[in-house]
């Protein structure tokens, strides 16, 4: 319609003609319009696995894997789209993270801080860039206590952060929305060393019970993939 | 001398004038991946890799140029000429004639290549008016004679022609690796080139400002943001430094030869951790002058007391700074162990380090 045709005298005198407001539209619009600005998108493969195939804000994942069965993989893999997609991520007590195959894993180093060796600051450290960025992959360097877990995990929940955490000899000492336990891998060989592919248990707050799953972790371009 | 697998495609040797050989043959050299994992470009339109990985995992030298012709294919390459010898030198030589030269008869196939082959135009010259024609009569000349008489130059060239030596000097281009570098990093987009914090919206500013709060809390070094640069082995090409640094260091200009194709290790110790490696003999392995393992290592020693049994490796794949004598000689090997870990392991100076964790 154009406003420069409409004289004043026609405007005061004829409601412009338009269908009646459903009264349900708002409820219709706004959870969808939230559900995108309150989530993260996930790479393809992860859509079966986390439940709603997005990572909502505000939620804390929690990844265990035994040492080098792939738990950093599956942390840095969930983040990679968020990244991808503009937004930031922080990288906080992973040791000596491998640039070509975070490059590999979907990862914009644009935006991914990464705070290697917090040492014993790895929990201020986290929570100073839960302030700037949308989401955090936190590998512990000690068993935190549970107060300071859930201390985390409210602050995730205010900021509407995803959390990421990674650990190895200790389970996470609090609720987590999501839990993703590395149960097995295999690895893919020829002449070389091909891809990987991970058995994973997933369980979340909403359902009882677990789920399991197969990926492909990396593959042979270092992504994550379907099995 | 490491037996060499050389694949020359004529077609992409040239310059076009939109670049596109130069995209082929970078992803021809992606798609040679599969067969090794570190492929070497000497030039362009022409690149080595080493015969020996590949052939154990195959079978024969049969099956693993069937694979090499079937990758060319699949990258709509015309018909290459491939070449399988001993040595950078005699392998471009092979491949010239597309020819594979069969074991035990590498030293007489290089004997019998013209000395044009090996020689610049003026040294072949000199060679010619002594009489001597060939790269085999070349070899017979004593080396302290050789020594005496002529530059150091063709001392380096009578040390290939002896077989002593894998590459003749001159036979590699380095700007074709600049080149193949700066092509990697142009299909990244403009948007790329821009760098870190190229344009400064409230999302990032809010990034920043919490990395500040980082850096006060635990110094310089504590906020790291990360960028690649050109290089080998993925412990080469890792660039980490503090987040507000002026300009992410990069070196496209290093040459990076025959680079490790994914997948790659997750984490890539800066402080290189030492391990050994044993064989079933309990005798440590080592990698020899040729390139090749002391024994198939069945047990790998972390540290601390804790080891791990190796239930598959792959490699050693030597560096090429190995195969041209520079002194740093390195050799990497993957290993997986009997918890289904995979590791990139380092042997350099006689001893093993993890390069590479793929967690």
């Amino acid at each position: 319609m154009s406003g420069c045709g409409y004289s004043y005298e026609r405007m005061f005198a004829f409601s412009p003609p338009r269908p009646p407001v459903p009264t349900d539209l708002a409820a219709k619009i706004r959870p969808t319009l939230l559900a995108r600005s309150r989530t993260l998108g996930l790479e393809g493969p992860w859509s079966g696995v986390i439940p709603g195939g997005r990572l909502r804000r505000g939620t804390t994942i929690a990844v265990h894997a035994e040492s080098a069965q792939g738990g950093v993989s599956v942390a840095l893999s969930l983040a990679a789209a968020a990244t991808a997609e503009g937004l930031w991520a922080g990288v906080v007590g992973v040791r000596d993270p491998g640039v070509v195959a975070m490059v590999d894993l979907g990862l914009d180093l644009r935006r991914v801080l990464f705070v290697p060796s917090p040492a014993a600051a790895w929990a201020e450290s986290a929570a100073d860039l839960l302030e700037g960025v949308d989401v955090l992959v936190v590998q512990p360097p000690l068993n935190p206590s549970s107060t300071l877990a859930r201390r985390l995990s409210s602050r995730v929940r205010e900021r509407g952060v995803v959390l990421i955490v990674v650990t190895r000899q200790f389970v996470w000492p609090a609720p987590v929305e999501v839990g993703l336990r590395v149960e097995g891998s295999q690895w893919e060989t020829s002449s070389r060393l091909v891809s990987r592919v991970l058995r994973l248990n997933v369980s979340t707050r909403e359902r009882a019970g677990t789920s399991c799953h197969e990926l492909v972790l990396p593959d042979p371009h270092g992504r994550v993939a379907s099995r | 001398m490491e037996r060499l697998v050389a694949v020359w495609l004529a077609d992409l040797e040239v310059e076009r004038v939109d670049g596109s050989s130069l995209r082929e043959f970078s992803s021809f050299l992606d798609a040679l991946g599969e067969l090794c994992p570190f492929v070497d470009p000497l030039r362009r339109g022409l690149c080595l890799f080493p015969m020996r990985a590949p052939r154990r995992f195959y079978g024969t030298e049969e099956a693993v140029l069937e694979r090499l012709y079937e990758i060319v294919e699949r990258c709509g390459l015309p018909s290459p000429r491939v070449g399988v010898a001993q040595g950078v030198f005699s392998a471009e030589a092979a491949a010239r004639r597309d020819r594979v030269v069969m074991l035990g008869e590498e030293d007489l196939f290089r004997y019998s290549l013209p000395i044009e082959e090996l020689a610049p135009k003026d040294v072949a010259a000199t060679l010619r008016r002594l009489g001597i024609s060939s790269v085999g009569r070349f070899a017979e000349l004593s080396e302290r004679r050789v020594a005496e008489r002529f530059s150091a130059l063709v001392v380096e060239l009578h040390r290939v022609a002896r077989g002593e030596q894998s590459e003749a000097p001159g036979q590699r281009d380095a700007s074709v690796l600049r080149a193949l570098g700066r092509e990697t990093r142009d299909t990244r987009g403009v948007d790329e080139q821009l760098g870190f914090f190229g344009h400064r919206g409230a999302r990032e500013q809010r990034a920043l400002a919490a990395a500040w709060r980082v850096r006060s809390r635990l110094g310089e070094a504590g906020v790291l943001v990360a960028s690649l640069r050109a290089g080998r082995a993925p412990e080469d090409r890792d660039v980490l430094v503090p987040f507000d640094a002026p300009e992410p260091r990069r070196s496209p200009e290093a040459p990076w030869p025959g680079r490790l194709g994914s997948p790659t290790p997750v984490r890539t110790p800066r402080q290189p951790l030492p391990v050994s490696l044993t064989d079933s003999t309990a005798t440590p392995v080592t990698v020899g002058v040729r390139g090749f393992l002391s024994g198939d290592p069945v047990r790998l020693d972390l540290g601390r007391g804790s080891w791990r049994e190796v239930t598959w490796y792959a490699g050693p794949w030597p560096s090429v700074e190995e195969w041209w004598g520079v002194p740093r000689r390195r050799a990497h090997l993957q290993v997986v162990t009997d918890r289904a870990e995979a590791y990139l392991l380092r042997a350099e100076g006689e001893r093993w380090w993890i390069a590479g964790v793929y967690d």
